[in-house]
């Protein structure tokens, strides 16, 4: 999803008039106390954050707990924002601390990366990855196997690999947003981008070579 | 221009292989540091063919793993302003706090006064402790009076008394009562 895309967002989950204000406007706002004007961001980004989240975690759940505990943590800390980066990008950053940082708690529990709830069987009817209505049932199976497929891949990379793999492939952030995101420097960026890479070239090459 | 610049900035800022891979692989090169990094790979067909199969799973990744929609917004919502406003309550000091920090400062002041008090109490008794050993000290007649009668059967109204002072080394008797004073005599 790019950014052309996320303004997109923004249009149907808000009024025009709220789409106008921007977000700084709004961030200013909400460090008065104003919990309205924190809504109204809660709406441009909770759609592309619980994506995220989802693709980190692969459970519907846990997305939507990481989510709310985000959000939370930006209104509680919303104060200290001095804007020197975009609201998006601030609030990205508490949003993979919370995610790796819950990630980490359950491998340090010896939960098994990948997770068994992200069974075919639970790929709810109504997300965007699940193929229309009209496509033939092999075809619906087939793109159900290699979500399964990608989706054990990612659970095979730590927090940090997986973070900054979906950020670059399917956000399309730059490196230096993501460094910003993760609190790295443009440098680990790149080199976890080869190593996710690698490891994941290896795991899908039949996938992809085959789609 | 911003992809430029930060073009500019990442070879810059690019040391090992891995990062000059990456950004090869994601064209953010620029051409002169693309044609050095080319220079130096072994195998140039190689590394094209895998900067190909890793485009291959850039674009099956971005194909499948769209952004999951999200269910319930309105619910995610609610649910976020309920426990933003749950928790702002559980932050903001609660009324009956009040009562407790004024009670807990009455027995703090409580306490500082009586301190005070005592030490006021214990600096007067001292002075006066003081004073009084002060006034003994600084007495300057430590007085022994010495009543003794002279021979009653020579002088039976006369009496003798003796003022003694230590510092100076100093006695003095005195005699009262005699009609004349013998010069053998002496008092006992």
């Amino acid at each position: 999803m790019n950014r052309a895309h996320l303004r997109q967002t923004m249009h149907t989950e808000a009024t025009p008039a709220e789409a106008d204000v921007p977000d700084a406007e709004l961030v200013r706002q909400a460090q008065t106390g104003d919990t309205a004007a924190f809504d109204q961001l809660v709406g441009r980004y909770r759609s592309r954050i619980f994506g995220m989240i989802y693709n980190m975690v692969h459970n519907e759940q846990d997305a939507w707990d990481l989510a709310q505990d985000s959000f939370v943590k930006a209104w509680k800390s919303i104060a200290r924002f001095r804007g020197q980066s975009s609201f998006y990008t601030w609030i990205y950053r508490i949003v993979m601390n919370v995610t790796i940082d819950s990630l980490r708690k359950k491998q340090v529990r010896g939960a098994t990366e990948f997770d068994d709830a992200i069974q075919l069987k639970e790929i709810d009817p109504a997300s965007r990855t699940v193929p229309h209505a009209d496509a033939l049932p092999h075809e619906n199976l087939e793109n159900q196997e290699i979500r399964g497929r990608i989706d054990a891949a990612i659970a095979e990379l730590s927090p940090d690999h997986r973070a900054v793999i979906l950020m670059k492939e399917i956000e399309g952030m730059q490196y230096h947003e993501i460094a910003e995101s993760l609190g790295c420097s443009i440098g680990t960026v790149m080199s976890r981008l080869f190593y996710a890479r690698k490891k994941l070239q290896g795991l899908l090459r039949d996938v992809y070579e085959n789609v | 221009m911003r992809v430029k610049n930060y073009k500019v900035c990442c070879g810059m800022f690019m040391k090992t292989f891995e990062e000059k891979w990456t950004a090869w692989l994601d064209d953010e090169l620029t051409g002169d540091e693309r044609a050095a990094f080319e220079a130096t790979l072994e195998d140039r067909a190689a590394a094209e063919a895998e900067k190909n199969q890793a485009r291959k799973l850039g674009a099956l990744l971005k194909e499948q793993l769209q952004p999951r929609a999200m269910g319930n917004e309105e619910f995610f919502h609610h649910q976020l302003r309920e426990r933003i406003a749950r928790e702002s309550a559980a932050e903001a000091p609660a009324p009956n706090d009040t009562p407790v920090l004024r009670e807990t400062w009455w027995s703090i002041r409580r306490l500082l006064w009586l301190g005070a008090s005592s030490l006021a109490v214990f600096a007067v008794c001292t002075f006066f402790v003081l004073r009084q050993a002060s006034v003994q000290d600084q007495s300057q007649y430590l007085t022994q009076i010495l009543n003794s009668r002279v021979d009653p059967n020579v002088s039976p109204d006369a009496t003798v008394s003796s003022f003694q002072t230590k510092e100076d080394r100093v006695t003095v008797l005195w005699v009262d009562g005699l009609k004349s004073l013998p010069s053998e005599y002496a008092a006992k």
